[in-house]
């Protein structure tokens, strides 16, 4: 088994590798530093109007729909529309809970700082490039109660068989789906096959590598309870 | 900082600092172009909390601080992943090298193959203890306790020794 000592002369062998390759032009870069700056200054706020564009954006949808759902369940108390209120209460409940996460996000976007102790600021980041996924999960939770908002307590009794046989295996599904979503969208799951399916386009590429590295700082903070 | 905040001096501590910018981004990207890109942004970080620095702090603290945390972010960003070249086919280049030293070389090569592949944070931690930079120091830079680091600091070290003790086994 190889020694600590010949770790560390293959990386000293390693550094004066690289002291010799001068890969990297550092120093006309520094001389350049102020036109450098510029085009950083630019790429930088063009990344942060990104992100603060996309979570202000699903903050406001998220209340009009929200507002609209609830404008319609206050218009809807009667027992004859039991269903169709619960539903919708639900529906608009779940949504603003997302939208109380992604408001909390946006204040976390203010306090990145790359000054701060790596496992702080990576777990800031993490989580905010993270949220998206999180609301996601959440969202899932709707799903069954998009299944039965249109049942009245008359068809309960008229259509029985055809609400027993249809709707309630579909509701039952759609509920073992959502919690199972809800339970599985998960560090833990980044690497299978379904996950990795349902997350495969590239607007989902940065969350679920925030997710990875919240993961392993979770792992470094469960170190510290172990120690 | 002052001399951070004016050109020349910053110049200078870039300079005598290039080691670590260096080894960072060689360590957190395998394209050369990205490690480029990674490099540029490093400073440009560097240059822009300059004015921040406080001077009570070591600079090397404060600059790892930055230069990791900025490596660890670019990870999130590449769209590809890391590209990390399988050691089988690494392997294969070497033999076929005949102009240089190919035990040595190749074990380099290996080092930062292997070092390429540690998850994310251990990566930061072991480049740390690479250079020699002492548990507390280290622990200030991560933001976690020393007993901590000394703990993971052994489990990274054991991690690229058995890859090592693995692939020699494998030849």
């Amino acid at each position: 088994m190889m020694e600590d000592k010949q770790l560390n002369e293959l990386w000293q062998q390693y550094d004066a590798k690289l002291q010799e390759a001068r890969i990297l032009n550092l120093q006309s870069w520094v001389l350049n530093l102020q036109q450098f700056e510029r085009l950083q200054k630019e790429k930088a706020s063009r990344k942060l109007r990104g992100i603060t564009g996309i979570k202000l954006l699903g903050v406001v949808l998220g209340l009009a729909w929200s507002i609209f759902l609830l404008f319609l369940v206050w218009h809807s108390l009667h027992w004859s529309r039991i269903f169709f209120v619960v539903s919708l209460t639900a529906i608009a409940l779940i949504t603003l809970y997302a939208v109380i996460m992604y408001v909390g996000h946006l204040a976390l976007i203010n306090q990145i700082n790359n000054e701060d102790a790596v496992l702080a600021q990576q777990e800031k980041i993490s989580r905010l490039q993270a949220s998206t996924l999180h609301v996601c999960r959440i969202l899932f939770l709707q799903m069954p109660f998009y299944c039965f908002w249109f049942i009245t307590p008359e068809m309960l009794q008229n259509e029985w068989l055809k609400n027993l046989l249809i709707t309630l295996p579909i509701t039952i599904g759609f509920t073992w789906l959502a919690v199972w979503l809800y339970r599985n969208i998960s560090v833990e799951n980044t690497e299978k096959k379904w996950f990795r399916i349902l997350f495969s386009s590239r607007e989902w590429t940065y969350p679920v590598k925030a997710l990875k590295i919240l993961g392993e700082i979770e792992e470094y903070k469960r170190s510290v309870v172990v120690n | 900082m002052n001399t951070a905040t004016d050109k020349a001096g910053f110049v200078k501590l870039i300079e005598e600092n290039k080691g670590i910018i260096l080894k960072i981004c060689g360590s957190y990207c395998n394209n050369p172009s990205d490690r480029e890109d990674l490099a540029q942004e490093i400073i440009y970080q560097l240059w822009k909390s300059g004015k921040n620095f406080n001077p009570d702090y070591k600079f090397s603290t404060w600059m790892y601080r930055v230069a990791l945390n900025v490596a660890i972010s670019y990870y999130r960003k590449e769209k590809k992943g890391p590209q990390l070249t399988p050691v089988e086919e690494l392997h294969i280049d070497i033999i076929e090298d005949t102009t240089v030293d190919n035990e040595k070389e190749r074990n380099l090569q290996l080092l930062q193959q292997f070092i390429a592949e540690l998850k994310q944070l251990d990566k930061a931690l072991i480049l740390l203890w690479f250079e020699d930079k002492s548990y507390k120091e280290i622990a200030d830079i991560m933001g976690i306790t020393e007993t901590n680091v000394a703990t993971r600091i052994n489990r990274v070290k054991q991690q690229l020794k058995n890859k090592f003790e693995v692939h020699k086994t494998s030849e």
